[in-house]
């Protein structure tokens, strides 16, 4: 397993997935960044870590699904391409192993991601000079619904990348879902539970609160509750994944 | 069907191997048998079940029905021990086009678990050395086909099945594949089980034949007797074939089969002359004397009862 791991490393090499994460991580911060400080311009009581946490997990859930699926797809693609399932299966590879290696590799990457917002967020409160230190509770909170979150979308595009080789589906799919992480605000909170891309606000530990014209940013208690339905999903999905791709004939 | 005999150890051996789909039998009843050290050549027109065949013994599909024993081994159950010791390179070359010949071949060995000089001496068998720095979607068709060997021949198994290797390549590098397959059992010890649908090509590399025709195999057995059993022939082409014919029944020459040429079954080059010199003394004048051998091609026809394109 170590051994398939490090040849998941091994093989990303030139396949720019590290510049196209950082391209959608930069126009993610930007736009985030310049809207609160817009936000706190506008309206001083909005100068607070709150405010950093909930803008981020709100654009989380437009932009992680994108990222999803752009790394997910630039990791199985490169099977498809070169034919190299057959290679790797008659090579006495565990298909299971092999999924398992790349689904670790995409959200190791993916982790990054996230570890870099978490980094940039502090960077931007620090020069805000936001009241309080940073929040450090609060932050590993964001990290880990986040992580957990993609988790799922991970499965979810990962299944799809592998089976179907024309990745425009699986790209799309992720765009699709950072269309609905971006409104999922909008859906009735039973309906958000089986939209996965939901959850990178519902496990925000910021929530936006509306009072008629205005509204206030509060903090939520910790939703085991969801962030153990989260988990379900991503296990539900992986396996689904697994047992369908590995049963493919080849 | 003519089978080759029995031997204590084959490396290869199926036992009644069908793969269906539906009602549409792919691999029909096949009882492959390739013996240590062999180049068997798995001969059949596209389409007739040879990769779905190489395809079972790698264990990349099901079989529908049937035993396949490697190394004397059953394959369901000693899959990985198996896979161990055989190399293959099935349908077109696997490879990862962003990455270099070198590095392609790095993810073989440390797949394989086998030190660089395997990767070196690989990559120097098939002539690579020079270009194993360039990103392999930069090769051509058979630089990409030579990487694929390559990457199959880095552990030095025991068993190296490869489908159609020379495809797509031009007969230079045709003829580059072939002496390189050729040399890999004296060299390396290895038993090769080559498919083709390119009679000329096992005809030239192979040691055993297996010849499939709509999943059944149709014959299987050593080159050597294949070419004993097709035969050279004398056609003549005369003025008057007719007439011809009739005179040489009373020399004691009877021609196999008549019409547009005489055919008659002779090699005897004094022979031939003499005949001519018959003919043309009894007034029928000769148009033509060929050669006609008859080729794996006709054998292969005849075996599967048509006249189809290969």
């Amino acid at each position: 397993m170590t051994t398939l791991l490090g040849l998941e490393f091994f093989k990303i090499r030139r396949k720019s997935i590290g510049t196209m994460m950082l391209l959608v991580l930069f126009v993610e911060m930007m736009w985030a960044f310049m809207s609160i400080s817009r936000s706190i311009a506008r309206n001083p009581d909005h100068a607070g870590w709150e405010t950093v946490l909930y803008s981020i997990s709100s654009m989380n859930g437009l932009f992680m699904p994108i990222i999803t699926a752009i790394v997910v797809s630039r990791i199985c693609d490169m099977e498809h391409k070169g034919s190299t399932w057959k290679m790797l299966v008659a090579t006495d590879v565990s298909r299971s192993r092999l999924y398992a290696a790349k689904f670790i590799c995409a959200n190791a990457l993916l982790l990054g991601v996230t570890v870099v917002q978490v980094v940039l967020m502090i960077f931007f409160g620090l020069v805000k000079e936001l009241p309080g230190g940073p929040p450090v509770e609060w932050l590993l909170r964001f990290a880990g619904g986040t992580l957990l979150t993609t988790l799922a979308v991970t499965a979810l595009q990962q299944w799809i990348s592998l089976a179907v080789h024309n990745q425009a589906f699986a790209l799309c799919l992720g765009m699709l879902g950072g269309f609905i992480g971006m409104t999922a605000g909008l859906f009735p909170a039973a309906a958000r539970r089986l939209l996965i891309w939901s959850y990178y606000m519902d496990l925000s530990p910021v929530a936006y609160r509306y009072a008629e014209s205005s509204g206030d940013y509060f903090v939520q208690p910790a939703a085991f509750g969801l962030a153990a339905a989260a988990v379900a999903i991503a296990v539900l999905l992986y396996n689904a994944g697994r047992f369908h791709v590995t049963r493919q004939e080849i | 069907m003519g089978l080759i005999e029995m031997s204590a150890s084959p490396i290869v051996q199926t036992v009644n191997l069908s793969k269906t789909y539906g009602a549409v039998h792919c691999v029909n009843k096949v009882d492959l048998l390739v013996q240590e050290g062999e180049i068997y050549g798995f001969l059949g027109p596209n389409g007739a079940g040879k990769t779905t065949t190489l395809k079972m013994l790698l264990g990349l599909m099901k079989p529908t029905e049937g035993t396949i024993r490697m190394f004397g081994q059953n394959l369901s159950k000693h899959r990985s021990a198996i896979l161990k010791r055989t190399g293959s390179l099935i349908e077109s070359p696997s490879y990862y086009g962003h990455l270099t010949g070198l590095e392609n071949m790095k993810i073989m060995q440390r797949l394989r678990d086998v030190p660089d000089a395997n990767v070196n001496e690989a990559l120097r068998i098939v002539r690579l050395e020079n270009h194993k720095n360039k990103k392999a979607e930069q090769y051509s068709l058979g630089m990409k086909q030579r990487l694929g060997i390559a990457m199959a021949l880095v552990a030095f198994p025991k068993l190296l099945i490869l489908d159609e290797p020379t495809n797509g390549l031009d007969p230079a590098g045709i003829g580059e594949i072939r002496e390189l397959i050729k040399s890999l059992p004296s060299r390396y010890g290895m038993t090769i089980l080559l498919s083709s649908h390119l009679l000329s090509e096992i005809e030239q590399i192979a040691t055993t034949v297996g010849i499939i025709s709509e999943g059944k195999l149709t014959y299987q057995g050593s080159m050597e007797k294949l070419k004993i059993s097709s035969r050279t022939a004398i056609c003549l082409k005369t003025g008057d074939n007719s007439k011809a014919e009739r005179f040489l029944l009373t020399q004691g020459f009877s021609p196999l089969g008549s019409g547009d040429r005489l055919e008659f079954d002779l090699v005897d080059d004094v022979v031939v002359a003499e005949m001519n010199r018959m003919l043309v003394e009894h007034g029928i004048p000769v148009i033509r004397i060929e050669e006609q051998k008859k080729s794996l091609e006709d054998f292969f026809l005849e075996r599967t009862g048509k006249g189809r394109s290969l």
